[in-house]
């Protein structure tokens, strides 16, 4: 169960202060795809971070009893100096997985060939978004928290993704944040629109979808 | 393997997931440091001899050693080296919440987390550089250091302040970015004031007593007579260093846990 319990966020920037998240308020339980959707610069990115824990909300409160992936999107927590693999073997020590079934697990499922000895920032947008996805499904998260990042890979890949999530579905969830809502379609059975800083939740995706195409 | 098939992991409590992390932070820190060039270790290994080497030949030169039949070239060594622990802890631990802000994503991972980690490398390091040298004088030169624990003590305090210090700058600069430019010249200005290359001994009690509010120059005061023994006369007090320990650390931890919440993740 993930509960946001009137969910404040402001950052300082040059003009004053700038108010990202205004009371959100959610609760999500286990194994549920949830999707929410929100124009560039709605705050998507922020209220990932906080649901994951990695950042703090100015006012309100999370409770999480799930055990949360990473924000999952661009290179969010990889370390592009290092290869594929000793990104793998970090991964396990931080997380305690077993290292060497965890990295047999990467090298596997990400297909990266002999890329996958060789340092990340050598990789294109769509190895790494193949290594980040490979990453976190080594590790028995409850939920996956993922930042747009499936839509970067090919279709056969994103479909190799959904096939994981249907798979496991009995016991991880996804939280998808996305502008796109093609990919919200695409993974999730329910959705909510991120808008002045709150969210809005609805029973069904398509209803969700209308509503966020009449913005 | 089944791709519905995940590694799974074994539950642990707090302290254990606590020192795993840190392993794993360590072993990166070793490869980012050293995977791909080897020139900062050579620098690390080369600069205290250098300088070494250039304050002896003057002394050799102008024709008078340090007295009391010191070595002159490892008394500045051995003065220098752990300064250069110092130095190198408090500067390269002030840049840790900038150079590894990617791995904040992962929850478990604490800035206290990343400072230890970091730190703890650089000290490793450093004292590998020194214990080089304490080796190379006993075995070459046959200078045994008289009380190698207290040495070992002495090192070690001497990173404890520099950890203290670099968190505790670590977080002062999230609150006020300029600070990172002047923690370079700090660390210089630090030098001449820290007993490095000279001895409280040879000084007038008037400046012995200002110098002693530096808990440096107790710690370099004692590791020239945990080296030398009772050729040297020196001016030392643990407790005050343990107390600087105690306060830079305390200091420092509360410093990082209030940064925290300022940081802004990107990428």
């Amino acid at each position: 169960m993930l509960e946001l319990d009137n969910v404040w966020k402001s950052f300082e920037t040059k003009q004053g202060m700038k108010q990202v998240l205004r009371g959100a308020n959610a609760r999500i339980r286990r194994g549920e795809h949830v999707g929410i959707l929100g124009r560039n610069g709605a705050g998507k990115s922020t209220l990932l971070k906080i649901i994951a824990g990695v950042e703090r909300p100015t006012v309100g409160k999370v409770r999480c009893t799930m055990r949360m992936s990473w924000p999952l999107g661009g290179s969010f927590g990889i370390q592009t100096s290092l290869t594929g693999a000793a990104n793998a073997r970090f991964i396990a020590r931080v997380y305690g997985t077993p290292v060497r079934e965890t990295e047999e697990f990467v090298e596997d499922f990400s297909e990266l060939g002999h890329y996958f000895r060789e340092p990340v920032k050598t990789y294109s947008s769509g190895m790494t978004s193949r290594l980040m996805m490979a990453l976190s499904f080594s590790v028995d998260f409850d939920c996956y928290l993922v930042d747009e990042t499936l839509s970067t890979g090919d279709a056969r890949f994103a479909d190799k993704c959904r096939a994981v999530f249907d798979m496991r579905r009995a016991n991880a969830g996804i939280l998808m944040v996305s502008h796109n809502p093609l990919h919200v379609k695409k993974y999730c059975n329910s959705a909510a629109i991120l808008r002045n800083g709150m969210l809005e939740f609805y029973e069904d995706v398509d209803e969700a979808i209308t509503a966020y195409q009449g913005l | 393997m089944i791709i519905g098939d995940v590694p799974r992991r074994a539950d642990s409590s707090q302290v254990a997931t606590q020192l795993r992390v840190i392993g794993a932070l360590f072993m990166r820190e070793l490869l980012t440091r050293f995977g791909t060039s080897r020139v900062g270790f050579i620098w690390l290994l080369a600069e205290p001899m250098f300088l070494a080497l250039m304050i002896s030949t003057m002394h050799w030169a102008s024709g008078h050693g340090v007295g009391n039949n010191l070595p002159t070239f490892l008394f500045y060594a051995m003065g220098y080296t752990p300064f250069v622990m110092f130095r190198s802890i408090v500067n390269r631990g002030q840049n840790v919440i900038n150079a590894n802000m990617s791995l904040l994503f992962h929850r478990n991972i604490t800035l206290l987390d990343l400072a230890i980690a970091r730190n703890l490398m650089e000290a490793a390091v450093c004292s590998m550089i020194i214990t080089l040298f304490v080796t190379v004088a006993a075995v070459f030169f046959d200078e045994w250091p008289h009380e190698p624990a207290l040495l070992f003590c002495g090192l070690m305090m001497s990173a404890l302040l520099a950890h203290g210090l670099s968190m505790l700058l670590a977080a002062l600069t999230c609150f006020y970015e300029p600070l990172e430019r002047f923690t370079h010249p700090l660390t210089y200005l630090m030098m001449p004031i820290s007993a490095t290359f000279y001895m409280l001994s040879m000084l007038p009690s008037e400046s012995r007593d200002l110098l002693l509010i530096n808990p440096l120059v107790h710690v370099h005061e004692m590791n020239r007579w945990a080296q030398f023994g009772d050729r040297v006369v020196p001016y030392y007090s643990i407790p005050y260093v343990l107390c600087w320990i105690l306060g830079l650390n305390l200091l420092g931890m509360a410093g990082l846990r209030a940064a925290r919440s300022r940081i802004t993740m990107m990428e």
